[in-house]
């Protein structure tokens, strides 16, 4: 299939790739580009561990096509930083993750969560982490987490 | 070859699609993209409709009316302040859409195009008394909501087209909003889905329009329903029987979130309860 | 998947069967059909395009008649597949034909299954689409024998 060039700014860097017209963000991060902290999961748009921020937003990398992409500020969790951010050191302390394989959705949905919702209720954080879903049924630790990082009361 | 169009305007857009059959247009990539890795779906080319600045705008005429931009985001659409009685009810579906990260990527031009029966707008469209704006190789038109929406993921849409807006009408003064969505979690597809523009008036029903989502190829509306409800007080056994009509009316199919069968028993009774909550809104709050 | 209709026909039993049993009346009424041929005496092969909303596939398959007993009874199996091997579809059908009062009652039941990209999509709108083909069908058929009859 047809491939063509497509320039991507990802965690503040330039990467010029081929890609075909049906490749998502999602595989070009991973396959194209090694960065495997998001991950596949249903492929479909259901699951949420896919998740990075589009232009500071959170999509689903599967969801969205690479060469939509191209003038787009792309943050995955490998650009969140060297030091754990707010939300990773809860989830840590917290002993919020399980297998791990939704984390770095979470942590990516959550991060922009608090960014826009200071100081949430645990309702508001349920529904902010709605589109994450945790296959080891984790939930209630990782709410707890970032409602702790977000200055909510433990 | 060009993989993926990014045209300014709409008219560039339309000329792109028209030109390939295969092409297809991308809006939010929520549902397309989807389809693509099922395997469900091989365009050719896709023309992105990001780039097109008079899709994404929303805007307020001197009547009241509102005109949502096919581009509009649903997350846009739930906080969109412009919106405002009957033109509520688009609001209201707009924020039991999937999750608030498929918010920031879904529009409404891209739902409605699909029109999947289980999706949200639909319904509530068809009860805001919605205009579809669509732009076309032979120009623009427009279709009312229940004209549009045809078939199981089907709509009036012809080779070439695309929804350009959807325009809402002031509704009557005074008129509310009211939608209720069965689901079996938070985010998901409807069972069935009641949405419900009525104006209360010393507590009976001056007017109103109800459609029921979910429950057949299109949004569900019976006249006669409606027409039956006007007048109406909590308690009319005419409550009862426009719920009955309206389940009645309803094509439902077997899936994994529920029988037919269950869709045409649930759906008169929520019908009923969105009617009651809101002849009695403190019987809401009790 | 199982498909159950029946619909009526104001024309004698022996006519509907002559009929139904016609590649090239079932060819032309049936909605979607690109081609129809006979391979022999019991067997046929059908290109048949259907749309469901966006999704576009053009089935290949291949009918088997395994029972005749005219004028009242057909049982056929069909296999195929679409999109080069993307689903796969198999069906086992029975027709019966009844005469009746004005006419010939035709009654259809289907066991179908299918596999791949398209059974993906839900068996509830497959069920409605596969309905509303048997009843576009039968419309078809309906006009097709009694303008022949009238003629």
């Amino acid at each position: 299939m047809t491939t063509q060039d497509v320039t991507l700014q990802i965690n503040g860097r330039a990467h010029r790739l081929a890609v075909r017209l049906d490749t998502t963000l999602l595989t070009v991060l991973r396959e194209g580009l090694a960065l495997t902290g998001a991950k596949r999961g249903c492929n479909q748009g259901v699951c949420g561990a896919c998740t990075v921020l589009l232009d500071g937003r959170p999509v689903r990398g599967c969801l969205t096509l690479a060469h939509d992409a191209e003038d787009r500020a792309i943050t995955t969790i490998e650009g969140l930083g060297a030091e754990p951010n707010p939300v990773q050191a809860a989830l840590a302390e917290a002993g919020a993750v399980q297998c791990g394989f939704c984390t770095p959705g979470m942590v990516m949905a959550a991060t922009a969560f608090l960014r826009d919702h200071p100081a949430p209720s645990l309702e508001a954080v349920r529904e902010g982490l709605s589109g994450n879903l945790c296959r080891c049924s984790g939930y209630r630790k990782v709410v707890e987490a970032v409602h702790r990082a977000g200055g909510g009361a433990p | 070859m060009t993989l993926l169009h990014k045209p300014a305007t709409a008219a560039e857009a339309v000329r792109l699609l028209a030109a390939d059959p295969d092409a297809r247009p991308l809006a939010g990539g929520a549902t397309l993209v989807a389809m693509m890795n099922a395997d469900l779906a091989r365009p050719s080319a896709l023309v992105a409709l990001r780039h097109v600045a008079s899709l994404a705008t929303i805007s307020r005429a001197a009547d009241g009316t509102s005109r949502i931009g096919a581009m509009r985001r649903h997350r846009e659409t739930v906080h969109e302040s412009d919106l405002r009685g009957a033109q509520r009810i688009v609001a209201l579906a707009a924020a039991r859409i999937a999750n608030p990260t498929v918010r920031n990527m879904g529009t409404i031009g891209g739902s409605i195009a699909f029109a999947d029966p289980a999706a949200d707008y639909p319904a509530a469209l068809v009860a805001a008394d919605a205009v579809v704006e669509i732009v076309g190789p032979q120009g623009t038109r427009e279709l009312t909501a229940e004209a549009f929406f045809v078939d199981w993921y089907a709509t009036a849409l012809r080779p070439g087209e695309i929804v350009a807006a959807v325009r809402l009408p002031p509704g009557p003064l005074g008129a509310v909003a009211r939608y209720d969505k069965l689901v079996r979690v938070t985010g998901d597809f409807a069972i069935a889905s009641v949405a419900v523009v009525a104006v209360v008036r010393d507590g009976a029903f001056a007017a109103l329009r109800l459609a029921v989502g979910g429950c057949g190829p299109r949004p569900v509306r019976v006249a006669e329903a409606e027409a039956l409800l006007v007048g109406a007080r909590p308690g009319s056994p005419r409550i009862a029987e426009a719920a009955a009509a309206l389940g009645a009316a309803c094509d439902p199919v077997d899936d994994v979130r529920a029988s037919a069968a269950y869709r045409r028993r649930v759906v008169p009774r929520m019908v009923a309860h969105a009617l009651g909550t809101l002849l009695a809104p403190e019987a809401r709050a009790a | 998947m199982r498909i159950e209709d029946s619909f009526e026909v104001a024309a004698p039993i022996e006519h509907v069967w002559a009929a139904i049993v016609d590649p090239v009346v079932i060819g032309a009424c049936l909605p979607g059909c690109r081609s129809i041929e006979t391979l022999g005496p019991t067997s046929y092969r059908a290109v048949v395009g259907v749309e469901l909303g966006p999704i576009k596939a053009l089935f290949n398959l291949q009918v088997e008649l395994r029972e005749q007993r005219p004028p009242s009874f057909v049982a056929t199996v069909t296999r195929g597949e679409e999109g080069t091997r993307a689903s796969t579809l198999q069906a086992e059908s029975t027709l019966r034909l009844e005469a009746i009062d004005g006419g010939t009652r035709v009654a259809y039941a289907s066991d179908v299954a299918l596999v791949g990209r398209l059974g993906k999509f839900g068996l509830g709108v497959m069920r409605k689409k596969a309905e509303s083909l048997g009843r576009s069908f039968a419309e078809t058929f309906r006009a097709r024998i009694t303008q022949a009859g009238a003629a």
